[in-house]
């Protein structure tokens, strides 16, 4: 059975993906003026010292874990009575 | 025995004999008052730094003894247990109270072992009050379950008592003076590498103790029995048997370096099955596998800081974890159901299940102002140190390099599965029509107060800083945790992580379904080759064995010179015969087993 969010509700979701990217922004914005300390500068990495990296390595591991993930459920999924039909 | 050497642990252990006896209000009052006191009992034994020796057959046993991580670890197994009574309040399963008292009494009883022994007793307790805690669940799974639960233990309990015995016998052999005493491995971390029958007996007492943490390759036990629970009862599941595991790691193997990498496994593979999960609890289950995985990685790089790092995130970890079950248990409460496909919306009428869930989520992902933030970032900061070190003195590191970047991304990707997924699915979502009422005060009471200390500690971790083991090397840490460059970095990997998550949402669409795990092996494969190849085989075996010995009497049936008793021989059956084989090969490779392992010299 579907629901219909009233017109208030609707509202309220907006306000608040409104706020959620504008949350990021300003994130972004911050992340511009901060200087994060090397990790691993004896070894002459620097790769976290570079604006944005953190935002950007953020999304990038969990974009590849969902990935990893949903092709990982190709062979591994099954219905979850599986164990159950026996 | 004086009061200051009383094992805390027989305090919780009494209520299984005393709640049952116990009706209405003073079963409760009990309930209440037997974790204070075996807390007060506790901080009494460690300030007085107590010691106890009790003759036990022709030992002497020491239940009675302060690990460095012990005051930490005992402190929070009270307030868990305190927490526990009071989220469970308003539930009727007679059997729960007192089995969670059995389980909770030997989880504290491991803590204070000062020998193997009465660890391993303890130990074996802790299995059977928390099977007891999964058969009261009473949900569709619970019995099958349960049993698979106590197989896998009963499984690691022996590879443990096994290496406990080859231990002590090694010790003695060796002149140790103490050759029962519960104490760091420290021959192991010297050479660890060296895979031979010397430290054949430490690698069992490693893998019984890696079987109740969760490490692969039997992690699906988690996933398979917590959910299984009730509503309060996986509460309580959810708080002991791993975080005692880390605990003897922390004791007995910490700097150990295989350890990391089984962390590392479990911290991946906890989200990436947390991912594809449509249970709530089976979800919550694969971030604690994933949460547990942390810790190891603390306890294999064992310097000060990680191990600070390592018990302070099992403290904050139990009270969020709990936090998150005591949340999807009210769903459950309210609902009846725990399928994600089934829920949502719930935000109208349960906010505040709704913010409770939402604190113990941000905790889990180390989120700013949040327990987790404070705790697990100890780790992180020992890893990077320790690269350091190892760097100056010009050895190889690598992997620490690597171990930090797995690290991090487990850490985003727990943000993305107990936080936002969680929320979003049972909150959000769509409608489902459901309108459930918030619930009981007594379990509002409890997530309220367990989400208070979350927050607590992450603005104000000091006293959780000051009964960690090392607590010097936390409070330098302190300083730090809230550098403005730490700040922003958590903040903009989290938050684009969650953000990850609604433009991949269209991948996410939840269906009943699960996701294949090890445990297959045992659950299917074994099964079906037993029944498809093995029976078979036996059986053909069993005809050729029968038509054999049917043969052979009847030349002698019919040879009518033989006695009477001769002829009515009856042929064997392997309804004996299967048994004593297996009885027999199981005793042979016990007597090699027992050749090669024990050193010769008396």
């Amino acid at each position: 059975m579907k629901y219909e969010m009233t017109p208030q509700e609707k509202r309220l979701a907006r306000t608040a993906w409104a706020v959620g990217l504008l949350v990021l922004l300003v994130i972004v914005l911050v992340d511009l003026g901060v200087h994060h300390h090397a990790h691993f500068e004896q070894d002459g990495l620097t790769f976290d010292t570079l604006p944005e990296f953190y935002p950007i390595f953020g999304f990038g591991s969990a974009f590849t874990l969902i990935i990893v993930a949903k092709t990982l459920a190709i062979a591994l999924k099954r219905k979850d009575t599986f164990y159950a039909d026996d | 025995m004086q009061m200051t050497d009383f094992p805390p642990a027989l305090i919780l252990l009494s209520g299984a004999l005393l709640i049952p006896a116990a009706k209405g209000r003073l079963r409760w009052a009990l309930a209440f008052a037997l974790p204070v006191l075996a807390l007060a009992d506790a901080w009494q034994v460690i300030t007085v730094g107590a010691e106890s020796h009790v003759a036990f057959l022709n030992m002497t046993l020491n239940p009675v003894h302060v690990h460095p991580a012990t005051p930490v670890f005992a402190t929070v197994f009270a307030i868990m247990v305190l927490g526990g009574v009071l989220y469970a309040f308003n539930q009727k399963r007679e059997h729960e109270l007192p089995a969670a008292c059995v389980y909770a009494g030997g989880a504290l009883g491991v803590l204070f072992c000062g020998d193997l022994v009465s660890m391993f007793i303890f130990w074996e307790v802790m299995t059977l009050g928390s099977t007891v805690l999964i058969w009261s669940g009473r949900r569709e799974d619970s019995q099958g379950a349960g049993l698979r639960y106590f197989g896998m233990h009963a499984f690691g309990g022996v590879l443990l008592l096994m290496g406990i015995i080859i231990v002590i016998n090694q010790r003695i052999h060796a002149g140790d003076a103490d050759p029962l005493a519960f104490r760091h491995f420290d021959e192991m971390v010297q050479g660890w590498s060296t895979l031979g029958w010397d430290s054949a007996g430490m690698w069992l007492i490693l893998i019984g103790m890696l079987v109740n943490a969760g490490a692969p390759p039997f992690s699906s036990w988690i996933p398979d029995s917590y959910p299984q629970g009730s509503a309060s009862g996986t509460v309580i599941l959810s708080a002991f048997t791993t975080k005692t595991a880390v605990f003897t790691l922390m004791t007995a193997f910490a700097g150990v370096e295989v350890v990391i990498y089984f962390g590392l496994y479990m911290a991946i593979y906890g989200v990436v099955y947390g991912i594809l999960e449509n249970d709530i609890r089976r979800l919550l289950s694969y971030s604690l596998v994933n949460q547990v995985g942390f810790m190891l990685v603390g306890i294999g790089l064992g310097t000060h800081l990680a191990i600070d790092g390592a018990a302070g995130h099992a403290f904050a970890h139990i009270i969020y974890k709990a936090l998150l079950f005591m949340a999807t248990g009210s769903v459950l409460w309210a609902t009846g159901r725990t399928k994600m496909n089934q829920l949502g919306g719930l935000y109208r009428t349960m906010p505040i299940t709704m913010w409770c869930l939402i604190i113990g989520g941000l905790s889990i992902s180390g989120f700013p102002l949040t327990s987790g933030f404070t705790s697990k970032s100890m780790v992180v900061q020992a890893i990077t140190d320790e690269a350091a070190r190892m760097a100056a003195l010009g050895q190889s590191h690598n992997h620490l390099i690597v171990t930090w970047i797995l690290f991090e991304a487990a850490t985003a990707g727990v943000f993305i599965d107990a936080c936002v997924k969680l929320t979003w699915f049972v909150f959000f979502q769509k409608d489902s029509g459901l309108r459930p009422p918030e619930v009981p005060w007594n379990m509002r009471a409890a997530m309220i107060g367990f989400a208070g200390i979350c927050v607590f500690l992450g603005i104000f971790p000091g006293p959780l800083y000051a009964i960690l083991p090392y607590q010097g090397e936390a409070a330098e840490y302190a300083k730090v945790v809230y550098s403005v460059d730490h700040l922003t970095l958590m903040l903009g990997m989290l938050l684009f992580a969650g953000l990850s998550f609604f433009v991949l949402l269209p991948l996410l669409k939840r269906t009943e379904s699960i996701t294949l795990d090890l445990d297959w092996i045992w659950r299917r494969f074994i099964p079906k080759f037993w029944h498809d190849v093995v029976t078979p085989l036996l059986e053909g075996l069993d005809r050729a064995h029968k038509t054999l010995l049917e043969w052979i009497p009847a030349r002698f049936t019919e040879d009518p010179s033989l006695p009477p008793s001769v002829r009515r021989r009856l042929p064997g059956s392997w309804a004996v015969s299967v048994p004593v084989l297996l009885i027999t090969v199981m005793l042979l490779t016990y007597l090699l087993i027992y050749f090669w392992l024990l050193p010769t010299t008396t």
